[in-house]
């Protein structure tokens, strides 16, 4: 009895896994796949798809979603410390009530954020702006929460002597900011960071209201192309996306991200 | 949801320190209410609204509720996202137990291969099963090869289909909801079962499933919500047969620029989420008022 349940439950393992890895493994079986049509297992292989990502209709995209990305990494890193810093280590009054404020955007569903968004611009005359600008402002919406959310949990969790030693020191309050404060919520703000370029870069529910001709991210180019083709170069996009999305995760691991924050310290 | 301490601060802040406080969050508070609250009052205004005249009304509300479509959308997306956290619950508990449990090397390499495809972002894995689960796809040609079929067999542009890619979507998020909760329970409860005699099974059924019910639940409540706001999967593996609330949406804005429908649909879909996280509220709330009445009745 027992011995049946350990290899159902082993087998329960095995297909789960089989589960979640298999349609990773069909994407970059079809990207390597040399005929047009996607069938099952390659027998014969090619790069050829991945010479087309060169071409203009992938590379606009795909340098558009870095920019935005970058840009919404940016200003939610920045604008996410801020607040984070007056909520937790100012502790302005009715604290708790401002974080829940900066944090309710997450109840709210990114598909209504999205509507949201387009009725309000085109409400006030902005159609103009669709495309970048408010493609970043939406993004900015949907990845500020989680940069102070993170960035307010590193500052509540470092050590309070040292700062406070620091200022019986004599250390001025800039000082501290600069020399304790800033370094060590620095892991907790850098993977907030390289969340919400992550979030931004993948985002599909609130870009496919805001993108317009000409001002397409990746993923909506990816989307609308798959609509009416599943050729292999969808799965070159993909893997190619993909391998960029883990080199920006080893990226910002490098300059001082995770595994630090892991270790319980900034260096 | 989060509840972030509020650590003490190396000193009282002083009324300068107040002013400053204020100013550094005004970036986040206007950003928030230009693209966020702004916004999420137009559309509740829309809703009451005569998308062509700007008067108030309620029609679009009537429409709704009299209209079949839409009604019909909020089934198929009741429908899909209950599927989907039973799915993701029920396949993601084994794997749960095994990390929460094994002290092997081969842990490391599982919990990688269960929470790696969230990097992958949800086109790519959608893709995947759009080529595995199509017509022409993986499965149908295989099938077709050996010459078990003699046409197709329908498994894309339906609920199957759906329900498949949007489990896989979310099965890493109920992976690890289950995992933490696993891990809270005491092994040395198992063991003691074990050793009076009890059978595996037995052990499972009435200590691990019981004690895990919370994490259960929150497993349940997490994939439900993922489910029911998703927009991409359904579109792509639903596409125009099995539409459901986000992709009407959708539709609603971009191809009939009905704007006031679209509004309620919006909301539609927001009264569910947050009805389905206001259940769980209530839930980690009794939890936790039965749990402290029962230790302060024992000590």
């Amino acid at each position: 009895m027992n011995r049946v349940l350990t290899c159902l439950f082993w087998l329960a393992i095995a297909l789960v896994l089989t589960f979640i890895t298999l349609p990773l493994a069909v994407v970059v079986a079809a990207s390597l796949s040399p005929s047009s049509a996607v069938t099952f297992l390659p027998w014969e292989w090619t790069t050829v798809w991945y010479g087309d990502l060169l071409a203009d209709r992938w590379l606009q995209p795909f340098l558009l979603s870095v920019k935005i990305a970058t840009v919404v990494a940016g200003i939610s890193g920045v604008l996410g410390v801020l607040a984070a810093y007056a909520v937790v280590y100012e502790r302005i009054p009715g604290s708790t009530a401002i974080m829940a404020g900066l944090l309710s955007p997450l109840s709210v569903p990114q598909i209504v954020k999205g509507v949201a968004i387009v009725l309000f611009l085109s409400i006030i005359g902005l159609q103009s702006v669709l495309g970048t600008p408010a493609l970043i402002a939406a993004h900015v919406v949907l990845a500020l929460p989680f940069v102070t959310r993170m960035a307010a949990t590193s500052l509540a969790n470092f050590d309070g002597n040292l700062d406070r030693a620091a200022q019986s020191l004599g250390a001025t309050k800039r000082q501290r900011l600069q020399h304790i404060v800033l370094p060590m919520i620095k892991p907790g703000v850098l993977s907030g960071v390289t969340f919400a370029f992550i979030i931004s870069f993948n985002n599909i529910p609130l870009s496919v209201f805001l993108v317009r001709p000409g001002d397409t991210t990746l993923p909506i180019a990816v989307i609308n192309y798959l609509e009416y083709s599943l050729d292999p170069v969808m799965a070159a996009v993909n893997v190619a996306s993909m391998i960029f999305i883990l080199a920006v995760i080893f990226l910002f691991e490098k300059i001082g991200g995770f595994s630090a924050q892991l270790h319980g310290g900034s260096k | 949801m989060s509840t972030i301490a509020l650590a003490a601060p190396a000193a009282m802040p002083s009324a300068p320190a107040r002013t400053s406080g204020y100013m550094v969050l005004a970036p986040s508070c206007l950003v928030l209410t230009i693209f966020f609250a702004m916004p999420m009052g137009t559309m509740i205004g829309m809703s009451f609204m005569d998308a062509q005249t700007l008067s108030p009304t309620l029609l679009n509300y009537q429409r709704f509720f009299s209209d079949g479509l839409s009604l019909a959308g909020l089934y198929r997306t009741a429908v899909m996202s209950i599927l989907v956290a039973v799915c993701v619950t029920v396949l993601g508990y084994p794997v749960a137990y095994y990390l929460a449990r094994s002290r092997s090397r081969w842990r490391a390499l599982v919990f990688a291969l269960a929470l790696a495809p969230e990097l992958a972002g949800v086109v790519l894995r959608t893709y995947g099963w759009l080529i595995i689960l199509e017509d022409r796809g993986f499965i149908n040609d295989m099938l077709m090869h050996l010459g078990v079929i003699a046409s197709p067999l329908p498994l894309s542009k339906n609920l199957f289909a759906v329900v498949v890619g949007l489990t896989h979507v979310v099965l890493p998020f109920g992976i690890l909801s289950l995992t933490t909760s696993i891990q809270g329970i005491d092994p040395n409860l198992e063991r003691a079962a074990q050793m009076l005699g009890a059978s595996r099974l037995s052990v499972i059924r009435h200590i691990i499933l019981p004690l895990s019910v919370p994490g259960i639940v929150s497993s349940l409540l997490i994939a439900f919500t993922m489910a029911a706001s998703a927009y991409a999967t359904p579109a792509l593996l639903g596409g125009a047969r099995f539409k459901v609330l986000a992709t009407m949406i959708y539709e609603q804005v971009l191809f009939y620029i009905d704007w006031g429908f679209a509004a309620v649909m919006a909301i539609a879909l927001l009264i569910m989420m947050l009805a389905i996280s206001f259940l769980g509220i209530r839930y980690e709330t009794r939890r936790s008022a039965r749990r402290s009445n029962r230790e302060g009745g024992a000590s």
